[in-house]
């Protein structure tokens, strides 16, 4: 069964008193699993993803699959924030590539988080850019979240990238959070801003000293860089990803070719979307043609990564908008316009760091930036109780 | 002008471990088409490769039979192209960051000289799927088996150092010894568990330069390597000699033609770091653990027989060849003090006898002990050199003793003297003009006596006694 909201929900409710939405490229057994592409037209998930078994295995049910947008790139038609604010769903679970989960909270005002890499196995998530993508979350509250990441953050043996140090412990519920934080914001950050987003921030921080914490000004490398470099291993490992995507076993195949060759192109060029097909575009371009921009980007990563570790060795926690005045994150079509949408989520994707997204602090006249929060690896459980704390004293609430 | 090659090979050698390199599925070559699949070896959307502690640990086996150093850290990566054997759009191998480098290996040139051929670079990679043409009515179909996908394979980059057919022909016998010696691989050309690519180029005797090399594949045994290179030699000088140009591509030997024919130009792909499969840290408590289960290797064991058991270097090389059958060797020898008679045995009449059934030592049922207690009968001369050939044949065969052979099929020499007394004088008696013959110098004469009693005693009679016999009596 099918609606505005859900692309697949199950005919019959399952008890569990948490209501979880999930994504289409999220293998739930027996359930329809495009990924939100013709490419995966009439796949089945063969068998639950490990998220999905915690999942189901908690105090939870899964209510339904939303709709998503192409293989989980930006946002455009995603559904699943839409299923939280409309009372469909207590959490919906939405992978975050460059901080789809994070915008998708910020535009419906509700808190929305992305864990550290390699916290949560990866299993039976039908991925597109392994090195980046995360199971993120879209939550009524922050406990919500905070009882997702308890269910799911345990290493199944399967996934071997999860890290091999001591998973972080969401099981004693909030930690009781410690004051004397320290909060750093990028020099000259306002200058980016448009006015709007000025005022909205200038809101934010007034909020955050009221609350008790230190705000220090931070050196951060210069920040279109890490919209460059995800663009450009994104794009790379999409192409791979996205490479096994031909049309024979499942998924759309063209008709009347005359041959393999003719089969493969049509039937791809027939199934991919348009902003799909210009990012595995790029992608293969940086791996047949200038394979040296992407060794390039993967070098400067490693540097970014360096320079953000010795921020952080500074200051508890990051602090910026979630998400820009234009373009809008659902809407936008082009390549460039989802980077500049998500130009303040990409940082933590890029760097596999937690983050997370809270509505009702960071707003101006009508429109709710979200105020967004980005910390040390594995550093997640003080993290949501940082946001559970701030989350009662919002000056407002979310005003869209 | 005179001109040298300059050839490396690329050899594939796929690992024998129970299970596929990223996945619990059975490495099973032979079994129903798509029998041994799950969705990782399929590549469904969301399945993850593990990677596959045991074919680490054989390939890491097999790198130090190479004499390689394995590297501390190296790293998988997506070799991209696609073909219907591969899916998913790349094969995941390692480019950048291989296994192991900086290995070696001595041949013997001219069955004399020792020369060491370095190895390169040994990386691990996934097989591919198999593909198999036919036509349903006229339509040519082509159906995919992924049995062999995502079977663990390592890839043996030779460094430019061979120069000629038998060199290349010598390398792969010892470099296929070694590996067998380490357990990680039977290495049958024949049965595809290895495969060689030969890069060939041609160069004025002495040059140093390096010019356009060209690949040659689909060789099935090691005298096809050396044919296909021997012809690609021929080909190019040809080429050199025209002053045509010798392009970078591929080529294919036929080897009912005895020729290569060009299959496509060299295609290659990029290498894209995987960001799935962890990187390989290998730590060196862990290595001394490998390095120390590494069994003797045929290099030091040929020089160990040759000074414990004094057999020839041409001896102790044949002996050392296979792990197996030196084994068998060695425990034939602890109570068997002919150890040259016994390697001499083994290589005249065991190892044709096993090479003709095209079975192993450790598939018949013959033991050291029983092959020992064989020779040692034939020491008595309580059988003859004939019987006894019949009997190791029959000892691959079937669960029994050589004692109970020889009496069940009534092998046992005539060496009774009485008995042969008898029959020697009963030949006599019936070939009086042989007796003329002998008397008058005709040495012939005694070797027709000796056959006449053979065919009485069903050439069961000790030949020594007959002749001594025979000797004594027509004095």
């Amino acid at each position: 069964m099918n609606s505005t909201i859900f692309s697949f929900y199950p005919p019959e409710e399952k008890p569990g008193s948490l209501r979880v939405a999930i994504q289409p490229n999220m293998s739930c057994e027996g359930w329809p699993s495009n990924a939100g592409s013709n490419a995966l037209e009439n796949y089945t998930a063969l068998e639950d993803a490990t998220v999905i078994r915690l999942v189901k295995k908690a105090d939870a049910r899964i209510v339904g699959s939303v709709h998503m947008s192409e293989l989980g790139f930006g946002l455009v038609g995603d559904t699943g924030g839409q299923a939280v604010r409309e009372n469909l769903a207590d959490v919906a679970l939405i992978t975050d590539n460059m901080g789809e989960a994070r915008v998708a909270a910020a535009v419906s005002g509700l808190p929305g988080f992305k864990p550290s890499c390699a916290i949560v196995s990866r299993l039976g998530l039908i991925g597109l850019i392994p090195s980046m993508e995360s199971w993120g979350m879209v939550g009524r509250k922050i406990p919500n979240i905070n009882s997702i990441m308890a269910a799911v953050c345990v290493n199944d043996g399967q996934d071997f990238s999860m890290t091999g140090e001591t998973l972080p412990d969401f099981n004693k519920g909030l930690l009781q959070f410690k004051q004397s934080a320290t909060i750093g914001v990028a020099e000259k950050y306002e200058n980016r801003l448009t006015n709007s987003e000025r005022s909205a921030w200038k809101r934010a921080v007034v909020m955050m000293e009221n609350a008790g914490f230190q705000i220090e000004t931070i050196k951060m490398p210069e920040a279109k860089l890490f919209a460059q470099v995800h663009n450009v291993i994104g794009a790379v490992e999409a192409s791979s990803s996205a490479g096994k995507y031909d049309g024979v076993r499942y998924g759309h195949r063209a008709a009347g070719t005359a041959n393999w060759n003719e089969m493969y192109l049509k039937s791809r060029g027939e199934a991919f979307g348009t902003l799909m097909k210009a990012y595995l575009f790029q992608g293969a371009y940086f791996q047949f043609e200038n394979f040296a921009a992407f060794e390039n980007a993967c070098r400067v990563r490693g540097s970014l990564v360096d320079e953000i570790n010795h921020v952080l060795s500074k200051v508890d926690w990051i602090a910026s908008l979630t998400t820009r005045e234009k373009p809008h994150a659902y809407k936008t079509a082009g390549i460039s316009e989802h980077y500049e949408a998500f130009a303040f989520t990409i940082p933590a994707s890029l760097m596999g760091l937690p983050a997370i997204q809270l509505p009702g602090i960071a707003w101006d006249e009508n429109v709710d930036f979200g105020l967004h929060i980005t910390g040390s690896p594995l550093s997640d459980p003080e993290m949501l109780a940082l946001a559970a704390y701030l989350e009662p004293k919002k000056g407002g609430g979310s005003k869209k | 002008m005179t001109y040298e090659a300059v050839i490396g090979l690329e050899v594939h050698v796929e690992l024998n471990t129970p299970t596929k390199l990223f996945c619990d599925c059975p490495n099973r070559p032979g079994d129903l088409p798509n029998l041994n699949t799950c969705p990782v070896c399929l590549w469904f959307p969301g399945a993850l490769p593990q990677l596959s502690q045991e074919a680490l640990e054989k390939a890491v086996t097999a790198c130090l039979g190479l004499n390689c150093t394995i590297q501390t850290e190296s790293a998988f990566d997506q070799k991209v192209y696609y073909y219907p054997d591969l899916p998913k759009g790349f094969q995941l191998s390692q480019h950048h960051k291989p296994l192991a480098k900086k290995g070696w290996l001595d041949i013997l040139v001219d069955g004399r000289k020792s020369q060491r051929l370095g190895i390169h670079h040994v990386h691990m990679e996934e097989d591919v799927a198999k593909l198999i043409h036919e036509t349903e009515g006229r339509t040519p179909v082509s159906l995919v088996d992924f049995n062999r996908a995502g079977a663990p394979l390592i890839e043996i980059v030779t460094e430019p150092d061979i120069r000629s057919p038998e060199e290349a022909m010598e390398f792969l016998k010892v470099l296929r010894s070694q590996i067998r010696y380490t357990g990680a691989s039977e290495c049958s050309l024949e049965k595809g568990s290895m495969r060689v690519d030969a890069n060939i180029s041609i160069r004025p005797q002495g040059s140093g330069i390096m010019n356009t090399k060209v690949e040659v594949k689909n060789m099935n045994s090691i005298q096809n390597v050396g044919d296909a290179i021997a012809y690609e030699i021929k080909r190019q000088t040809g080429c050199f000699e025209k002053s045509e140009p010798v392009l970078l591509h591929t080529r294919l030997w036929d080897p009912e033609k005895q020729m290569t024919v060009p299959m496509r130009s060299k295609f290659s792909g990029p290498c894209v770091p995987d960001p799935t499969v962890p990187r390989i840290i290998i730590n060196d408590t862990w290595l001394a653990e490998k390095k120390a289960k590494l069994p003797e290797m045929p290099i030091q064991k040929v020089e160990r027989f040759i000074k414990s058991y004094g057999l020839t270097r041409d001896e102790a090389l044949i002996m050392s060849q296979d792990r197996d059958l030196s084994e068998f060797f060695e425990k034939t020898v602890i109570n068997y003090h002919q150890p040259r008679k016994a390697a001499n045995w083994i290589t005249s009449h065991l190892i044709p006898a096993l090479k003709e059934r095209e079975i192993s030592i450790n598939e018949v049922f013959l033991t050291p002990e029983r092959f020992q207690s064989l020779l040692c009968m034939q020491d008595k001369d309580k059988i003859n050199a004939k019987a006894a050939r019949e009997v190791l044949l029959r000892l691959l065969e079937e669960n029994k003793s050589p004692e109970e052979i020889v009496e069940e099929q009534g092998f046992r020499q005539l060496s009774d003297i009485d008995d042969l007394e008898s029959v020697v004088e009963r030949i006599l008696q019936d070939n009086p003009s042989g007796i003329q013959d002998y008397k008058a110098g005709n040495t012939k004469a005694l070797g027709f006596f000796m056959g006449k009693a053979m065919k009485a005693t069903q050439g069961k009679a000790n030949p020594k006694m007959l002749k001594e016999l025979f000797t004594k009596k027509l004095a």
